[in-house]
């Protein structure tokens, strides 16, 4: 499975998080710096080519299984195709609710909190870099690695859950941005609510692998489940890399 | 090679029968305005097409069930060919053209039905669950009835109070939807006097069906005599609480559900309503004097008359006098 | 009791559990209202459930199936009073004439779906491995009939399981068109009259109910025909033991079960008067039926995308050796070109359902325009999948024409390859015409050209497969018995719907057709052509291999020679009325029209399908038991299912094939397409 020693593999998560960190961070200052909607789905692009490639590993889509249609690496790459294909389904989704928001509202958002958008979706950054870290460690046997990072990537999940749903919706609410006040409140609390229902089943998904982890029965060689929720877990940050201007970013705050 | 010869022959014949078939069953109604004609143009363009493609395909499907059916006593396979890229090529290449003639053709008749007339009368149209109001702002007329002069292009600015709605007379051929919260627009020109039905094209709720208004294609001198007697009329009924009540009650709609000779409608009948006995949803009853009409209509979900509970009547905004006026109406009602 | 036959038990408990339902509905409907109402919604909910339930209590007893739907029955319960519990606690409105209120209803309806799917077992097997438990990588199940109501994850046996339950939501949806198509005989109304009254509805109301309902439920219907098909026969065509994921492969087919008593249900709540395309702000008016209709929509569509993906991934990592791409079996390339499609698009139509339950429940204001949201959204999302979903109906039907047309011709199919990449290229094209709808709707004026170009292009390779079947039929020797004459009825009943739909889609003649009968006509060609003939024409054909016994092939006959004439009359009147000036989905007519005459002739005709089916049903089941033995390669065919005994072995081959030449080489002397690797 490993082709690398876990230490560079480690390493080469990290460097993918700061560029994703420092996009971040680019992005935002666009946003407030100018009006250029183009530059900030062309920086959402590239980050979210960054996690399909290097944290979701979408390439092992091809490896080579072998003609035994009965060993565990064939069977783990219909799993994955299945896997992707859901993603891909899933996908469709979200797209179909970026297209409504943007019907919608057009170049206008909804009136939110700054430092809370921001806050989350950093959150939900170094939550990514941890899921990675996890799935790392188990791909190179290291349950102990596995473990801590699982567990630091799933209450990252939580308090991810906690901003939106606990802060951030009553805050709306308050503000005056509220699920029936107008079209700019439906889509964002759609838009969140459907985002935070997939964290959640990620976080039931790593609640799973952390437990079964613990009981031992992930290996090197062995650890589709870890492989999936890891995939899983990066899919619905790479929805928030696109929800996240689309919500906050683009546009002017009405 | 015979057989081909044919079957070319074969499919020559059918497209022609198919044709003189379908162009003497009337297939369309009576052409009655300006937009018809390039419309029925490309319907006759599209009929005699697929009169052709329909012998295309089926003559040598029956042919081959006919001639090369397995005869009894017969074993063994079919001739073995596997296919001809030429043939492919070209029953690709050839629909391909066709149907982007017929794209561009679509287009080019879409254009003919959407020609402006800067000269055109201006009819506001409002549709609503499931009653017509015609309003023309020149002379402030409202209708029931869609009067429109022969030969003068029309242009409706329609809009709807609750649901989608679909302007359609099909002797005009075209069709526009009709959407709560903006205008859309229809140009017609009436070239033919008579009596037409409105019909709304988009499902909008229970009596769908029902959902008609009278169209009245009349000569321009016609028009102007119809229209002036309605202002005339208009100007008279001002005069009066219950000739203004009636004005608003024509304009706002309210006689497409409530009816006036007592048949139930989508909401309760007007017929003889005022002073009676009015049965409500949580059992009790109350007589429907001024007060009760009153909240009724500036307040629709505050009281059920028993039976209507799941109508939802769309909110009005009345001034008193107005109400006062509608309730002098509704008192002649009996 | 106990000595009876399974089915009359069963029958009588449905009786039994109808008059329980009907009375327990009724007595909770006036504990609430204080009033008794002999057609509560209620009452119809619950006789509904319970005759269902207690019908397979009878047949097979408490399990699988049975124990699914007693759990969905308390699920819904507890999910509605745990709503309405909180309601109370919130001061909010407890009860209405529902019963339950509308939120609480469709939680009710989603912990009744998920209770349904723990109850029957289709999710046993994924909470194991969620605590960590292994589970055997197949199940065995029983012999015997009773296996077909329990989960199992042999693809022959959800395979029929779908097909069984296809057919049966096609009886509801045919016999609710036989209602709305009788009150259409005559003009004026008969007996779905203002002051006919069922479960909270008039007459006007009950007919668009009936209408909306048959709409919808045939599209189920013919979404589960489709997977049976596709299930039953991909694994079998590609030489694999069972689909790559067996238990998804279940749970596809068990949330169906819920999603058509839920749609069903909506007949009962209230009914809905939105047609089954479901428009707000329509739809936000509606009763409450319009809530479990969406429910049940979106409940289904999930089977869809799941099926779908089980599908794509089946022929990705599932196939014999050296089967290579163009020499897959011509179906699995309509298969895959249908599952490509339903993966993506069905999300959509789920979603645009859900944004108006969201409106509905919480007064979101989406396609509000009083809030600055946009009705016309809605079309867009709801087309996006709702267009390609006709692609989805017709191309597996299209693929066993094609599948079948060699075996009976002796023939190859003419250009392998242009038909393979036409079903692709169909559903390619068609995810970028579904604003062809949207004609007359006020959407941006500018699009509709660019739309226009698009669904023309549609009928390119929708062409090239007509050319190429007559090409196929050429100089062949054609044998004709009943799966032949179905594909062949397929064939010309498709070519009227493709034909009639050019004038549909050049903007300026739709301007006069949208809406109209014209249009009914024309789907209703294209759904029997690409659907339900192929899908008769696949049963009569691959019956034997599913049973060892064959349908009669007079009943057949006569089955198609009273369905084609019918239907072809029925949808040519349709056009005809339609073009004249008959608009679509309303339960009255002008008698000025004339279209009297017409509609008489369409309503006899209706029958005669109907009739048509009886027999067809008949011939299915009496030939289970009592058919004609037929063990061996009945009809003659290259496909490696025919050159195995059948019944087919529980794990398909017991020797693995291996692909030698091509699918089709009919009267290719000496040629073979699969050969059997003898030692495993």
């Amino acid at each position: 499975m490993a082709h690398t020693d876990q230490k560079t593999a480690l390493n080469q998560g990290a460097i993918i998080f700061i560029f994703l960190a420092v996009l971040t961070a680019l992005e935002f200052f666009i946003a407030v710096a100018m009006d250029a909607v183009a530059l900030l789905i062309l920086v959402a692009l590239v980050k979210a080519g960054l996690v399909v490639y290097y944290y979701m590993h979408i390439y092992r889509l091809n490896d080579e299984d072998g003609d035994d249609h009965e060993t565990y690496a064939y069977k783990t790459g219909t799993n994955r195709v299945g896997l992707w294909l859901f993603l891909l389904s899933d996908a469709f989704v979200f797209g179909g609710l970026a297209v409504a928001r943007f019907n919608l509202l057009g170049l206008t958002r909804p009136h939110l909190s700054q430092e809370l958008g921001l806050l989350v979706t950093a959150v939900l950054l170094v939550s990514s870099f941890f899921m990675n870290r996890a799935e790392v460690s188990m791909e190179h046997g290291d349950r102990r690695g596995f473990l801590v990072s699982t567990a630091i990537t799933l209450l990252l999940g939580v308090a991810f859950l906690a901003g939106v749903v606990g802060v951030e919706w009553p805050g709306a609410i308050h503000e005056g941005v509220t699920p029936s006040s107008s079209a700019a409140g439906a889509i964002f609390f759609m838009m969140t609510g459907m985002h935070a229902f997939h964290v959640l089943t990620g976080v039931i998904f790593l609640l799973v692998i952390l437990r079964n982890g613990a009981r031992g029965l992930y290996s090197a060689e062995k650890h589709w489940g870890v492989e999936a929720a890891t995939v899983y877990w990066h899919f619905v940050d790479v929805v928030w890399i696109f929800f996240y201007p689309a919500l906050y970013l683009i546009g002017s705050a009405i | 090679m015979r057989h081909f010869v044919i079957v070319a022959i074969l499919v020559l014949v059918m497209s022609t029968l198919t044709y003189l078939g379908l162009d003497s069953s009337g297939l369309l109604p009576v052409q009655a305005s300006e937009q018809a004609v390039p419309v029925d143009w490309l319907f006759n363009l599209q009929f005699i097409t697929i009169s052709f493609l329909f012998s295309l395909i089926i003559v040598p499907l029956v042919y081959s069930l006919v001639v090369f059916r397995r005869r009894p006593g017969e074993t063994g396979d079919g001739k073995h060919f596997e296919g001809n890229t030429a043939l492919e090529i070209t029953w690709t290449a050839i629909p391909l053209f066709i149907v982007m003639g017929f794209a561009y053709l679509g287009a080019y008749s879409l254009g003919e039905t959407r020609r402006v007339d800067p000269q055109a009368m201006v009819v506001n149209v409002t549709a609503q669950q499931f009653a017509w109001t015609f309003e023309y702002p020149d002379t402030g007329v409202v209708s029931s009835v869609l009067y429109l002069p022969e030969g003068k292009q029309a242009l409706l600015k329609m809009t709807s109070r609750d649901v989608i709605h679909s302007f359609w007379v099909p002797e005009f051929r075209i069709k526009q939807d009709i959407l709560p919260g903006r205008t859309t627009e229809y140009r017609i020109t009436p070239t033919r006097v008579g009596d037409y039905k409105l019909r709304c094209a988009e499902l909008c709720g229970t009596s769908h069906a029902y959902m008609l208004a009278d169209v009245k294609v009349v000569s321009r001198a016609d028009f102007d005599a119809w229209m002036a007697a309605r202002a005339e009329e208009a100007r008279a009924a001002a005069d009066t609480p219950e000739g203004r009540g009636k004005t608003l009650v024509t304009q706002n709609g309210c006689l497409g559900c409530h009816s006036l000779d007592g048949t139930r409608g989508t909401g309760p009948t007007w017929f003889g309503l005022y002073g009676s006995q009015v049965s409500l949803s949580d059992g009790t009853t109350v007589t429907a004097d001024e007060a009760f009409i009153a909240e009724s209509i500036l307040q629709p979900q505050a009281k059920f008359v028993a039976g209507y509970e799941t109508i939802q009547m769309p909110v009005y905004q009345f001034t008193d006098e107005q109400i006062a006026d509608i309730i002098a109406f509704i008192k002649t009602v009996k | 009791m106990k000595n009876m036959k399974p089915v009359w038990r069963g029958l009588v408990l449905l009786a039994l559990g109808g008059a329980l339902g009907y009375f327990l509905g009724l007595g909770l409907d006036a504990l609430v209202s204080g009033s008794a109402n002999f057609t509560a919604p209620l009452a119809g909910f619950f006789s509904l459930v319970v005759s269902v339930t207690g019908f397979f209590f009878g047949l097979v007893g408490y399990r699988g199936v049975t124990r699914g739907l007693v759990f969905q029955i308390i699920g819904t319960l507890a999910g509605g009073f745990f709503v309405t519990g909180l309601r109370a606690l919130m001061g909010l409105k407890t009860f209405g004439p529902f019963f339950f209120t509308e939120p609480a209803w469709v939680v009710g309806g989603l912990v009744g779906t998920l209770s349904f799917l723990a109850g029957v077992g289709a999710l046993t097997d994924w909470f194991k491995w969620a605590l960590g438990e292994s589970t055997p990588e197949h199940h065995t199940d029983e012999p015997g009939w009773q296996k077909y109501f329990n989960v199992s994850l042999d693809h022959k046996v959800i395979g029929v399981q779908y097909t069984i339950t296809s057919i049966a939501v096609l009886g509801f949806g045919g016999i609710f068109a036989l209602i709305f198509r009788t009150e259409l005989a005559a003009s004026q109304l008969q007996f779905l009259t203002t002051t006919f009254q069922a479960f909270d509805q008039n007459g006007l109301q009950f007919y668009n109910t009936l209408m909306s309902l048959h709409g919808m439920l045939m599209i189920v219907s013919i979404l589960l025909g489709i997977a049976g098909v596709m299930n039953y026969l991909i694994p079998m065509l590609i030489g694999a033991q069972d689909m790559a994921f067996p238990r998804l492969n279940a749970f596809s087919f068990w949330i169906a079960v819920p999603a058509a008593v839920l749609l069903l249900s909506a007949l009962f709540l209230g009914g809905f008067d939105t047609g089954w395309t479901g428009y707000p702000p329509l739809s936000t008016r509606s009763p409450l039926g319009v809530q479990m209709f969406f429910l049940g929509v979106f409940i289904a569509g999930w089977s869809s995308i799941l099926g779908a993906l089980n599908l794509i991934a089946t022929v990705a990592r599932m196939r014999a050796r050296g089967m290579t791409a163009f020499r897959l079996p011509i179906f699995a390339w309509a298969a895959i070109a249908t599952s490509i499609i339903s993966l993506t698009a069905t999300q959509l139509i789920g979603l645009s359902f859900q944004l108006v339950m969201f409106q509905r429940l919480l007064g979101m204001g989406f396609f509000d325009p009083a809030k600055g949201g946009n009705p016309v959204l809605f079309q867009h999302l709801f087309w996006f999948y709702s267009h390609p979903a006709v692609y989805v109906f017709v191309l597996p039907g299209l693929g066993v024409i094609s599948e079948l047309l060699p075996v009976f011709v002796r023939k190859p199919l003419f250009g392998y390859r242009w038909v393979a990449m036409s079903s692709l290229g169909i559903a390619l094209v068609g995810f970028l015409v579904w604003a062809h709808h949207m004609f007359t709707s006020g959407m941006n004026e500018y699009l509709r050209v660019p739309f226009m170009y698009s669904t023309l292009l549609v009928a390119v390779p929708t062409g090239v497969k007509f050319f190429s079947w007559v090409a196929t039929l050429w100089q062949g020797k054609i044998s004709t018995p009943t799966p032949m004459l179905f594909v062949l009825g397929g064939i010309v009943v498709f070519l009227m719907g493709g034909l009639s739909g050019p004038p549909n889609a050049t903007v300026s003649t739709d301007l006069h057709l949208h809406d109209t009968y014209f249009i009914v006509g024309h789907f209703h060609d294209t759904m029997f052509g690409g659907y339900i003939f192929p899908f008769f024409a696949a049963i009569y054909y691959w019956f034997p291999k599913a049973t060892g016994r064959r349908m009669s092939e007079k009943l057949g006959k006569l089955h198609f020679w009273l369905m084609t004439p019918s239907f072809l009359v029925l949808t040519f009147a349709m056009m005809r009325v339609g073009l004249l000036g008959m608009r679509r989905r309303i339960a009255d007519y002008d008698p000025a029209l004339g279209f009297d005459l017409s509609h008489l002739i369409m309503t006899v005709a209706a029958y005669l399908i109907f009739t048509s089916v009886v027999i067809f049903l008949y011939n299915f089941f009496h030939s289970m038991k009592h058919g004609e033995q037929a063990e061996g390669n009945l009809w003659n065919s290259r496909s490696p299912e025919w050159q195995v005994p059948s019944p087919m072995p529980v794990h398909n081959y017991d020797h693995a094939f291996q692909v030698v030449g091509e699918p089709y080489d009919y009267g290719l002397e000496g040629s073979k397409y699969v050969e059997f690797i003898k030692h495993k």
